[in-house]
Formats: structure tokens, sequence, C-alpha cells
């Protein structure tokens, strides 16, 4: 494997922190294409299907967002956080594309997100995985709903107001105050 | 904008999870492109978007998907730039001549420059065309397998399509029926609403702080007939860890009236006809 790569003594690749493997990438390696499925496969199918509850359709997301990487790897730069937050982000704006059967509203590329956690490392991802969702169960429940009916549902603010009975200023400032406590919580 | 000029972070949520409309999106995209401030609030958002992304139940991909992406990467190979090593110097025969030693390069009449050059033009215009036309072979497999991928998603996007329009107008529909279901208990009281369009035969329904279920049971939505006929199975649900379940456009026929919609609870699979007792209902 190595030998193609044209690495000598390398690491692992299932190791190797996300820009080498991204590198790799851009040099047409599909064994660095492989590991990167393997690391973040779960998460980006993971938040399809629960935007889209169609196991088929969360698939085809899946597919769209890694060929993305294989045609188009300088989309994702190290300053722009760890790569599998954009992916879960990426992951999430397509299947609400694909739930709202519409084009990409906007290129991958183009997300950038400040996030510290080093998600290629599987302990630290689970232990912010683990970390969010106890954040999240805290939060109060009109928030808590309001949010998910935001992200993963794909319901406008517009739609959550006629729903819940509440002002469209209600609405925005509870999916603000939601992701304002999960910064404040994690950065505490 | 608020007064300072900037995008309120309201908004900035909002245009992060795509939900302003195109207007408003173009206007804060435009400005946020100009904007260092916005744009480091904007990449903080995402950032709690992301986390909050990774609190979904997890669940992996099946086997198959890893295949498909690794076949389609195949595919869809890459041409990497190459560094062309310079050619060796060729190695002239040797040819014996009666006795003589080999014939070497310093035995041949000097060449003029052209007479050097020439000979070498034609390897390499050959070599030229040949990585040429291994190019264009790599860009048609890569467009075979483009066109191929399209097709699949205009074919997908279209059944979305028709979906997506059916639930859009039943959630719409001034003239949409709007029931809420409820059980008379302590709290968290179990609730729903089902948003029913009987022309077109569309339900929507949505439950809250639904009661865990045992795995071989699962909980079955029922069309209770005002003509008095029997109910109709409108699906079955699994409320999520947080008691969060929906039922969106199942299968019914058009036309029928609603008296009433019931939720009993069934076996895996559920059932035709509803066994007692109706745990929730609503008229």
């Amino acid at each position: 494997m190595y030998r193609e790569t044209g690495i000598v003594n390398a690491p692992p690749l299932s190791t190797q922190d996300d820009a080498s493997l991204l590198a790799l990438v851009k040099r047409g390696d599909e064994y660095a294409m492989a590991s990167l499925f393997d690391r973040y496969s779960k998460i980006v199918y993971s938040v399809a299907l629960r935007v889209l509850r169609d196991p088929a359709a969360a698939e085809d997301v899946l597919q769209e967002v890694f060929m993305q990487i294989w045609r188009s790897p300088d989309g994702f730069v190290a300053t722009r956080g760890s790569l599998g937050g954009w992916l879960a982000v990426v992951s999430r704006n397509r299947s609400i594309d694909a739930l709202r059967r519409k084009r990409p509203a906007e290129s991958v590329e183009e997300i950038a997100l400040a996030s510290d956690y080093n998600l290629a490392d599987e302990a630290e991802r689970n232990m912010m995985i683990e970390k969010a969702r106890s954040i999240i169960h805290q939060l109060p429940m009109e928030q808590r709903k309001t949010l998910e009916m935001a992200f993963f549902d794909g319901l406008t603010h517009t739609e959550i107001a006629e729903m819940t009975g509440d002002p469209l200023g209600t609405v925005k400032s509870r999916i603000r105050s939601a992701l304002s406590a999960l910064r404040k919580a994690f950065t505490a | 904008m608020n007064t300072t000029g900037h995008i309120e972070r309201d908004d900035l949520v909002l245009f992060a999870i795509q939900l302003l409309s195109k207007e408003e999106t173009a206007v804060a995209a435009a400005h946020i492109e100009h904007c260092p401030e916005c744009r480091g609030e904007l990449a903080e958002v995402q950032g709690d978007l992301a986390v909050y992304a990774h609190s979904v139940d997890m669940q992996s991909p099946p086997a198959e998907a890893r295949e498909r992406l690794l076949k389609q990467v195949a595919h869809e190979k890459k041409t990497v730039p190459i560094d062309i090593a310079p050619e060796p110097e060729p190695v002239l025969p040797s040819r014996a001549f009666g006795g003589r030693r080999s014939l070497t390069e310093d035995d041949l009449p000097q060449r003029s420059f052209a007479g050097k050059i020439f000979p070498w033009l034609g390897w390499a215009l050959a070599a030229g065309l040949a990585v040429t036309a291994g190019n264009f072979y790599l860009q048609r497999t890569a467009l075979q397998g483009s066109v191929a991928e399209q097709k699949d998603q205009i074919a997908q996007l279209t059944t979305d399509a028709a979906t997506a329009h059916d639930v859009m107008e039943t959630m719409t529909d001034r003239s949409a029926m709007r029931v809420t279901l409820t059980m008379a208990q302590t709290a968290p009281v179990p609730q729903a609403r089902a948003t029913y369009m009987a022309d077109k035969g569309m339900l929507i329904f949505q439950a809250n702080n639904m009661e865990p279920l045992q795995p071989s049971k699962v909980y079955e939505l029922w069309l209770i007939p005002a003509n008095g006929s029997n109910p109709i199975p409108a699906g079955t649900f699994h409320p999520d860890e947080r008691g969060y379940a929906s039922v969106m456009m199942p299968p019914l026929p058009k036309g029928v009236q609603a008296k009433a919609f019931g939720v009993t609870i069934e076996n895996e699979g559920g059932s035709q006809t509803p066994t007692m007792p109706i745990i929730m209902a609503g008229t």
C-alpha cells in the first residue's frame, strides 16, 4: 500500500491525521479515501438518516458527500476546523436539500467552521458525542424540540411557529439559545 | 441587520441552517463575504452545529455502501502528473566489420544539429500523443461515471420532489383537518397531532412524549371513517429515545372522511384491525 502511495515508513492510514489523508486523496490514493470513509461514514450516514428517515436516500447522501471529497479534496482545508464536524454539517445540509428537493444551496467548499475538537481521534470523538448528548438532554424541552425541528426535521422557523403556536421571534431565539448553551457547556 | 450594521446572531444561525428566504440568504451571503466579524461568528455557529449533529443516534451504513463508494472512486480515477525522467542515451548497436573493432559513435561522421534532433522529434511526438490519448480516455471514463451518477440523482430527486410537494401541501393547506390527540395522564403527557386531507388521502402525524414499547411491540395509527366502516390502518411507528415519533404520508384511500384518529399498541409489523384498548384518540 505504502509503495503505491509513495510514503516510506509512514504510519498506517487508519492512524494518520485527516490532513495527511486528504493530501493522499488529492494524489488519487484510493486507500486513503477508504480510510476517510471508515472514519466518518457513520456520522455522515446517521445525520442523513435522521433527516431523511429513509436508508436508501441517506446512502445516496453518503455517496454524494464522499464523492465530493474525492473530486475536490481541496474543498476542505485544515484551517476550517475538524473534517468530521464539517462532514456532519454538509451531510445535514445535503439531506435537507434532498428533503426540499432542491439543488445544493451552497457548495461544500463554502462551509467554514470553528471547532477545536479532534474528531479524527475516535476516543475524543466518542467523548464529545457523549458530552453533546448529555448537554442537549439538559436543555429546556422547548429549546431542544425547536432546535431538533429546525436542524434535523428541516422545518422553517415559520413552519415551527405555526406548529408550536409560538411567535417567530421566540422560535429564532430558542434555536440560538440552544446552540449558545451547547457552546458554553463545551467551553466551560 | 442589527444597529451596528452586522447580521443578528439569530439570523446568522438561520443562515447557517439554510432557513432564511432566498432574498434574505442573498443579502446575508453578500454581507458575510465582506465582513470578517460575521464570518467569524458564522464559523462559530457552524462549529456548534457540528457538535449538535454529533448528538444523533449513530447508525452504521450498509456494508455495500463502502463497496459502492470505492467502486465509484476507482471509476473516477485521478490523473496525477508524473515527473518524466530524461530518456537515457540510446546505445548504438555494435556491428563488427571484419577484424575491426565494433563501430562506435565516434566512428560515425558528425551529424548536423537538425540531424541529431529530428529522429527524436518523432519519438517525442509519439510519446506526447500517447499521454494525450491516455488523458482523454481517463476523462471519458470519468464523464461516463458522472453521467450515470447524475441519472441516478435525477431519478431520486424526482421521487423526492413528489413526496416533498405532497408533504408541503398537506401541511400548508388551510382546508386540511388538524387534530390533536391527547391522553389524560400525569406529566409528561403523550401528545400527538394529525394533519389530514381527506380528498387527497394525505396524512401527517407527529407525536411527543410517547412511552417506549417492548421490542416486539409497535404503535399503530388508525383512521376511523365517518361513515362507520372499519378503522383503516394508517402506519406504525416507534418513538425515539426522547419519545418523539412521526408518520408521514402513509398509503391511504382518497376521499375517506375521518371521524377520528386513534393509536393502539400492536405486535411488530402492525395489524389490520385495532387491538383494544385505543390508547390515544382525537376527533
